[in-house]
C-alpha cells in the first residue's frame, strides 16, 4: 500500500503572474469606518480583485471562516474585536497555509506599528497611503505566497515520496531477511559480520547444511540497492536452498543461479557472488567466485594456504552457452578458516574518506598470534579504523572453520539414518495427450527419485535412462514413428518436423511409467517400467535391424548399457528398466 | 564527476569519464550512448584516464552499452584505467567481456 497522498494543501489559485486571474483572487477589508471600505472597495475592484468586506476583527473571523480570502487588509482599532486580536485568531486557524495579511493603520506610533508584525501580521502601511504604494504592496506579498504554496506542494510531494521509498525499503529489509534466514548463519563453526546497511544494499550471506553432512555457503553482492536487489535475491536463496538440500553439487548451482539470474535480471543488473562447498567427506574446500574479492584460507599454523581469486563473471550477465563452472579445491584439515568478504569491506572508510584497503587486511593477517581470534583481528581493526564514522558501506565478512565432525543437523539425513528411509515403495504416472503435448515431465519423475537418498550421484544416468526410454514411448509408440527415418540428415530433419506435426495434433494416447524402488544390501534397486498406447513392435524384426543398421537404436543401447536388465513386454509397447545401485 | 562524448569522422564514438562513475551518471551516459543511431557494429572508446573510482553500477552501466552494441559482437574499449579500477575489473572479469587496458 502507498501512504496516502493527503498532506498536500489544496492551492486555490496559480500565479504565473500576479495579474493573471486576478478575479479570482479574495481579498477581505476589514474596517470598522464605512468611508475607507468604500474606498478601498471601489480601488481594488477597479483593479479586478474580488472584495470581501467586514466591520471588526470578530465579523473578520467568520468571513474568513467562511470565504477563505486570499489576503486580508487590516485595520487596528475597531470595536468588539481590534486587528491585533483577530490576525491572532486568523493566523492559528490558517495552519500551513499561508494567508498575507497587511495591516493599515492610522497610527504612527512605532511600538503600535511593531505590535502589528507581533500579533502575526505580515505588513503594514499607515494612513494616508498613496494608491500605488498599497498596490505594489499587495503584489509583493502574493508573489511571497505565490512561492510559499509552491513550496508547500513540492514539500508535501517530497514527503509523499520519502514515505514511499521509506516503506519500499522496509519491504525490502523484511523480504532480505526472510530470505537470508538467519537463524541458518547461527552454526558453530562460522563467524560473521553482516551490516544492516550491507542488508539494505544487496548483500546477502547464505548457509546450508548438506544432505550427507558439510555445507554450502554462499555470498552474493548485488548491483542495484533495496528492492531490485531483494527481487534478485529471492530467486539466488531459493535455489541455493533447495538445490543444497537435494545434494547437487556448487557447480551445478552456480549454473542454475547464473540461468535463472540472466533470465530475469535486467541488463546491468547482476550479482557478485562467491560459493564454497565445505566437504568432510573428501576433506576438501572448493570454491566457485565470480566476482567477489579473494577469498582467504588461513591455517591452524597461521599460514595462508590459499587464495581463492574471482576468475567468473558476477552471476547474471552472461548466458548459460558461456557461464563457466569451474571451480578451486584444496585439501583440507581441521583448523583451516576461510575468510570471505564483500568489496564493502575494503571500501570501508575512516573520517577523512581513507579507505581500509588490502593492506590493512594483509597487515590482520600478518599480525594475528592466534587464528581462534583471527576473525575478531579482522573486526576490531576494521572498528578501529572507523571510528566514530557512521557506517554508510556495505560491509560483509564471514569466517568458515573446516570442521570435519560438522554433520548435518537434520536428523533425517544422518547417515545412520537409512533405516528410516522408506523400505520399499513405487509410484505411477499416467502421461495423457495435455502433458505430451506441452510438457516435459521428466525433471518433474527425476526430482521424485533424487528423493532417496543415495540416488543423487546417480542422477546423471537416471536421467539418461528415463529420458531415452521416454522418447522411445512418445516417438515410437505413442506417436508411432519409424526411426529408420534418422539414416540421412535429411531425414533426420524430415523425422523431426513430423514428430512435431504429430505432437501437435495428438488427442488421444498415454505413457504410463512405473517406478518401483526395494532396498538391498548397501544400496538398492530401482525399476522403471514404461508402458505406451503404441502399437508396439516387432522384437523380431528390432533383433534383424539392429544386425544391418548402425544408425537407428542408440538409445536403447545406450540404456542397455547402464541397466543390469533390460526388457520389452510380448507386445513391445511396454519396456521394464532395472537399476542397480550403491550407496 | 562529468562525462564528454564526441564521435569522429569514422564513426567511431569517444566517451571520456571524469571523477567518480556511478549511478549519478546513469542519465548522462545512457545519453551519450543512445545518440548513435546503429550501435551495433559502432566501435566506442571509452576513456578512463580521468577516472578515479569507479562502482558497480557503472560496471551495469557498461553491460547496457555492451548490450546495445551487440553483445558479443560489439566493439568496446576502455583505456586508461587506474590500478583500482582494473581490479575492479578485474575481480569481476570484465576482461571476457570488454577490451580493457
Amino acid at each position: 500500500m502507498l501512504p496516502e497522498k493527503n498532506n498536500i494543501p489544496e492551492s486555490d489559485e496559480v500565479l504565473d503572474d500576479v495579474s493573471v486571474d486576478i478575479a479570482r483572487l479574495k481579498i477581505l477589508i476589514v474596517d470598522d469606518e464605512v468611508t475607507n471600505r468604500m474606498v478601498l472597495n471601489a480601488m481594488l475592484k477597479k483593479d479586478g480583485f474580488t472584495v470581501l468586506m467586514a466591520e471588526n476583527g470578530k465579523q473578520a473571523i467568520e468571513v474568513f471562516n467562511k470565504e477563505n480570502p486570499d489576503l486580508i487588509l487590516m485595520d487596528v482599532m475597531m470595536p468588539v474585536m481590534d486587528g491585533y486580536e483577530a490576525t491572532r485568531s486568523i493566523k492559528s486557524l490558517v495552519g500551513d497555509r499561508f494567508v498575507p495579511i497587511f495591516f493599515l493603520t492610522a497610527m504612527t506610533d512605532e511600538k503600535a506599528l511593531a505590535k502589528c508584525i507581533e500579533s502575526g501580521g505580515d505588513d503594514f502601511l499607515t494612513k494616508p497611503f498613496s494608491r500605488t504604494i498599497l498596490r505594489s504592496k499587495i503584489d509583493a506579498l502574493l508573489r511571497v505566497k505565490k512561492i510559499y504554496t509552491t513550496l508547500q506542494e513540492q514539500h508535501a510531494e517530497l514527503v509523499y515520496h520519502q514515505q514511499y521509498i521509506e516503506r519500499e525499503h522496509e519491504i525490502a529489509e523484511r523480504i532480505f531477511k526472510r530470505i537470508i534466514r538467519s537463524d541458518t548463519l547461527n552454526v558453530s563453526n562460522i563467524k560473521y559480520l553482516l551490516s544492516p546497511v550491507a542488508l539494505f544494499n544487496g548483500d546477502i550471506l547464505l548457509v546450508s547444511p548438506k544432505p550427507k553432512g558439510g555445507q554450502h555457503i554462499m555470498l552474493g553482492d548485488f548491483t542495484g540497492h533495496g528492492l531490485s536487489a531483494a527481487i534478485g535475491a529471492m530467486p539466488v536463496a531459493e535455489i541455493f536452498y533447495s538445490m543444497t538440500e537435494k545434494g547437487y553439487s556448487i557447480q551445478d548451482i552456480a549454473t542454475e543461479i547464473n540461468a535463472k539470474l540472466h533470465k530475469t535480471l535486467p541488463t546491468g543488473l547482476f550479482c557478485a557472488a562467491c560459493i564454497v562447498d565445505v566437504d568432510i567427506e573428501n576433506n576438501k574446500i572448493s570454491v566457485w567466485n565470480g566476482g567477489v574479492p579473494e577469498a582467504i584460507a588461513y591455517s591452524a599454523k597461521k599460514e595462508i594456504k590459499k587464495i581463492f581469486k574471482s576468475i567468473h563473471l558476477p552471476f547474471g550477465v552472461v548466458s548459460s552457452n558461456s557461464f563457466k563452472n569451474d571451480i578451486q579445491i584444496m585439501d583440507a584439515e581441521p583448523g583451516d578458516r576461510i575468510y570471505l568478504y564483500s568489496d564493502g569491506l575494503i571500501e570501508a572508510t575512516d573520517e577523512n574518506g581513507v579507505m581500509f584497503g588490502e593492506d590493512r587486511l594483509d597487515l590482520c593477517f600478518a599480525n594475528n598470534t592466534d587464528p581462534a581470534v583471527m576473525f575478531e583481528d579482522i573486526s576490531n581493526s576494521l572498528n578501529n579504523f572507523r571510528g566514530n564514522k557512521k557506517q554508510d558501506d556495505d560491509t560483509t565478512l564471514i569466517e568458515v572453520s573446516f570442521d570435519n565432525n560438522l554433520v548435518s543437523n537434520k536428523s533425517s539425513y544422518k547417515k545412520n539414518s537409512d533405516v528410516k528411509e522408506p523400505c520399499k515403495w513405487s509410484v505411477s504416472f499416467e502421461l495423457g495427450p495435455e502433458i505430451l503435448k506441452d510438457m516435459d515431465p521428466l525433471p518433474a519423475i527425476l526430482h521424485v527419485l533424487l528423493e532417496v537418498q543415495g540416488l543423487y550421484s546417480h542422477r546423471g544416468r537416471l536421467y539418461t535412462i528415463l529420458a531415452e526410454l521416454y522418447s522411445n514411448a512418445l516417438e515410437h509408440g505413442v506417436l508411432g514413428m519409424d526411426s529408420t527415418l534418422k539414416t540421412s540428415p535429411e531425414g533426420f530433419a524430415e523425422y523431426y518436423e513430423t514428430r512435431q506435426k504429430r505432437l501437435e495434433t495428438l488427442d488421444n494416447g498415454f505413457i504410463r511409467i512405473n517406478l518401483t524402488h526395494e532396498p538391498v544390501d548397501g544400496g538398492g534397486k530401482l525399476s522403471i517400467e514404461y508402458l505406451d498406447s503404441g502399437k508396439g513392435f516387432d522384437f523380431g524384426s528390432y533383433q534383424e535391424q539392429k544386425k544391418s543398421n548402425v544408425f537407428s537404436g542408440r538409445g536403447i543401447a545406450l540404456v542397455k548399457s547402464l541397466c543390469s536388465e533390460l526388457k520389452y513386454n510380448e507386445s513391445g509397447n511396454g519396456i521394464k528398466a532395472v537399476y542397480f545401485w550403491e550407496s | 564527476m562529468s562525462l564528454d562524448t564526441s564521435i569522429d569522422g569514422n564513426g567511431v564514438v569517444n566517451i571520456n569519464i571524469n571523477g567518480r562513475f556511478d549511478f549519478n551518471l546513469y542519465q548522462e551516459f545512457r545519453a551519450a550512448y543512445k545518440q548513435v543511431e546503429n550501435p551495433t557494429g559502432t566501435t566506442f572508446l571509452i576513456d578512463m584516464s580521468g577516472t578515479d573510482y569507479m562502482d558497480s553500477s557503472a560496471l551495469g552501466m557498461l553491460l547496457l552499452l555492451r548490450e546495445r552494441a551487440g553483445g558479443d559482437k560489439s566493439n568496446i574499449s576502455i583505456t586508461g584505467c587506474n590500478s583500482e579500477i582494473k581490479k575492479i575489473f578485474s575481480i569481476s572479469n570484465f576482461e571476457r567481456l570488454f577490451d580493457i587496458s
